[in-house]
């Protein structure tokens, strides 16, 4: 089986606010393809992101003293096989921002570190039309470094701790096209703030410590891989944060707002002719509708190289 | 050494007792508060509060026993505002104060036309949102709240200890006493006083807010007559005394330069040219599109403890010109300090930001005092009097501020390096002196003279506050050290009267 990665919903993200979703959206967590025992998968991913326009609540504005805002994100990833049906995941992402009018800071640094277990928990061949499986992931990220959280759209991230329940459903189609749905639970810790108070939700709040409020996802994707390893997909995605405020008319976003967004895109990955363990991966996603976020468009490019592939099944 | 402590402590308690006006008059109930000084008021009898009727009498009787029915049929939710009302009207109206300029401290949105609209008093629930709660303006609204507040107490503590009604729950024994006691009379209720003043005042700074104001203004006398404090003779000379006081302070409001503090095109273009004659860059508005200067006229609003010319005689002398060697100096500190900063000056600079959706300055500093107030244990009339001297120091400082800001029109650490940088929200009116300096060093200054064991505590915060806004890249140091040095002078204003208004 081959193995691919997914970045339509990017890596980057964050830059339309969804800090959340991006190492939920990172390689391999929400997809159906598992790797071999003993494969290793790692790979570098680069993504470019930005947007002027951005939900301000539900009303879409542009906002003279930040311009356009440009995210980029390059992550590190690793994704190991522990048994055919048990991977491992970690990744790594460097997030640099700026804006390209006003008087704001770019900031940059270290962003989240996710780790996840991956199980095919349930796999069903269906004789001459391909296989059914069911995949569970627990997911977890946390900071890794004590980053601003105080200067949204540019901070590099929310600043929570978090644990996402997924559940995967991927059918692979004899021929090589393939169907994925996936959904996911993410639970976050509240965030440290320098302030000693805030307002937000229509309230005033005088502690240093904000309620996150949990996050539901679901997305999907269709798509066509090749046993050389080439594969294509178009894939959609869909945020919704479980409560939160608004982002107040002409304040700046706050950690807790209801960020929501939907996304769709598609990626290509392509391996290097006689040279199949390295592969380049090509992805574009935009969001199309969203509440508190940017209206983002990303770039994501890599390179994955996969260690033992000889011994794929 | 062990065996000393005991005596020692009996030492200390025999001392206490010797010398209860000075040692336990935080935890009194400031029978004398009548004939302390008054600040806009003439005198505390300068609204008359008529004689209550006796104790004995039958429609006192039907009150206590109004009071009775409703403590027999007292409702979980109305237990809940006992408990909160408990902790003191003064600091309650304080905390609810605070959240309404965080809620009202946006900026107006441009208009499609890169214009900005003016919030309008006179039609608040329209946008832009009315006030727009910016630094001054909250620092005036605290003033009008809290010095409103405090004449108002005044002048019912003359009637209380004129009067001499006691509590409901001392006359009749079967009436619970549900809020701390104390041997306070209760003619007029000083909750009711307290709602009526601190209503008035909120709902013409802050109208949009009317229907939540009323009704927490009824909850506390409400919570006053379910806790056994007042009866319905006691609260309706409370409220109305309490809004009588409004009246002054809302007519003093009305005539304050507040309405033309925004001043026109003409008046900042002036200001803009006199700098520019002066051979210094004038500042400009960094904002996109440029936006009309933060209340440049603020420096003519009448101050609380000091005349218009004490204003212009306390003013700072001019920044180092934009030409100057130094100059450039301090803007490649700010470039180095926003470029370099450790996470700890971040913290410094976040924790100080104050920004937009934030009580603002004067609203932290009020933050910083109410633990003090709370920890003290003094009764309602003193504590008021404890945020009046803060936040007409406050005031002062903001209008000793503004009128320095737009005297000199200086430029912003952005405008005169414009790959500068800053990591918190850059303020919309000149850079010198700073705001927050000149807010601290007055604040520290009052709360230091109220509670001397937080001094160092309060000047340390002042000087955080202060070099938070060259760690956040909108201030020059020289901003930051005049600015705190002429707060620190304005402060003194407040502590003078202090020293001489019958309370210490």
């Amino acid at each position: 089986m081959l193995m691919h990665s997914r970045f339509s919903r990017g890596l980057c993200t964050f830059a339309s606010f969804v800090g959340l979703a991006a190492p939920l959206g990172a390689q391999t967590i929400d997809d159906g393809i598992m790797l071999s025992q003993k494969q290793v998968l790692t790979g570098n991913f680069y993504s470019y992101d930005t947007w002027d326009e951005y939900w301000e609540g539900a009303l879409k504005r542009t906002n003279g003293n930040i311009g356009t805002i440009t995210t980029e994100v390059n992550t590190i990833t690793a994704n190991y096989g522990v048994f055919d049906r048990f991977n491992v995941i970690g990744m790594v992402p460097y997030v640099w921002t700026r804006a390209s009018q006003g008087v704001l800071h770019g900031i940059d640094g270290f962003q989240d570190l996710t780790l996840a277990a991956k199980w095919n928990a349930l796999e069903k061949p269906m004789t001459s039309y391909g296989t059914l499986r069911t995949i569970f992931v627990v997911a977890a990220g946390i900071p890794m470094t004590d980053y601003n959280t105080e200067l949204l759209p540019l901070s590099i991230g929310l600043g929570t701790a978090r644990v996402s329940w997924r559940g995967t459903v991927h059918y692979q189609a004899t021929p090589g096209w393939f169907l994925t749905g996936s959904t996911a639970y993410t639970m976050r810790s509240k965030v440290q703030l320098d302030r000693p108070y805030f307002y937000t939700n229509d309230e005033f709040v005088m502690s240093d410590r904000v309620d996150m409020p949990n996050i539901f996802d679901y997305a999907g994707s269709a798509g066509f891989m090749k046993s050389n390893g080439f594969m294509t997909s178009v894939t959609f995605s869909q945020m919704r944060t479980l409560g939160g405020g608004d982002i107040r008319r002409q304040d700046m976003p706050f950690v807790s707002n209801r960020m929501n967004a939907f996304r769709a895109g598609g990626m290509v990955m392509y391996p290097i002719p006689k040279l199949e363990s390295l592969a380049v991966n090509f992805a574009l996603a935009h969001t199309f509708d969203g509440r508190n976020v940017g209206e983002a468009t990303t770039i994501t490019t890599g390179l994955q190289y996969t260690f033992n592939r000889s011994f794929t099944r | 050494m062990r065996s000393l402590r005991p005596t020692l402590c009996w030492l200390l308690l025999a001392a206490l007792s010797l010398t209860p006006t000075t040692s336990l008059k935080a935890a009194s109930t400031d029978a004398g508060a009548g004939n302390w000084r008054m600040i806009v008021l003439t005198g505390p009898t300068q609204i008359a509060v008529a004689a209550p009727g006796s104790t004995t009498g039958l429609d006192y009787q039907a009150e206590l026993n109004a009071i009775k029915s409703a403590q027999a049929r007292i409702t979980p939710e109305q237990r809940k505002a006992i408990d909160y009302w408990s902790r003191g009207g003064v600091l309650r109206w304080n905390e609810i104060l605070i959240g309404l300029v965080a809620r009202y401290n946006l900026q107006p949105p441009p208009n499609v036309d890169n214009s900005y609209p003016v919030p309008d008093a006179n039609n608040p629930f329209a946008e832009p949102q009315f006030p727009f709660a910016n630094p001054p303006y909250a620092a005036r609204a605290y003033s009008y709240v809290t010095v409103a507040q405090y004449d108002a107490l005044k002048a019912a503590w003359y009637y209380k200890y004129l009067y001499n009604r006691p509590a409901p729950w001392r006359v009749d024994s079967s009436i619970q006493s549900l809020m701390p006691a104390s041997d306070l009379p209760a003619y007029p209720s000083e909750d009711a006083v307290l709602s009526g003043v601190t209503a008035e005042m909120l709902k013409l700074l802050f109208p949009a807010a009317v229907d939540e104001i009323t009704l927490k203004a009824a909850e506390q006398r409400q919570a006053a007559m379910l806790a056994g404090r007042a009866t319905s003779t006691d609260l309706a000379a409370g409220l109305a005394l309490g809004q009588a006081v409004a009246t002054a302070f809302v007519a003093r409001a009305g005539a304050d330069g507040m309405r033309t503090a925004g001043g026109s095109p003409a008046i900042w273009g002036a200001m803009a040219a006199g700098a520019a004659a002066r051979g210094e860059i004038p500042w400009k508005s960094m904002d996109v599109p440029a936006r009309p200067p933060m209340l440049p006229l603020f420096g003519s609003v009448r101050a609380w403890m000091m005349t218009p010319a004490d204003i212009v005689r306390e003013r700072p002398g001019p920044p180092p010109s934009t030409s100057s060697e130094l100059m450039a100096r301090d803007v490649a500190e700010v470039r180095r300090y926003v470029d370099t900063g450790t996470r700890e000056e971040l913290a410094i600079a976040n924790f100080w930001a104050d920004g937009p959706s934030t009580p603002t300055p004067p609203g932290h500093w009020n933050f910083i005092a109410q633990p003090y107030v709370r920890k003290a244990e003094m009764s309602e009339v003193r504590a008021a009097r404890t945020f009046a001297l803060l936040n007409m120091a406050l005031h002062d400082a903001a209008v000793g501020c503004w009128e320095t800001k737009y005297f000199y029109f200086n430029p912003r650490p952005s405008h005169m390096d414009p790959e500068l940088k800053s990591i918190i929200g850059l303020p919309n009116f000149p850079s010198y002196t700073s705001g927050h300096s000149t807010f601290s060093g007055a604040a520290a200054e009052v709360l230091s003279y109220v509670f001397p064991s937080g001094a160092a505590e309060f000047q340390r915060q002042a000087s955080e506050a202060s070099i938070s806004r060259l760690y956040g890249g909108i201030h020059y140091r020289t901003d930051l050290e005049v600015g705190l040095a002429h707060g620190k002078r304005i402060g003194g204003y407040s502590v003078t009267f202090a020293r001489t208004d019958g309370a210490d």
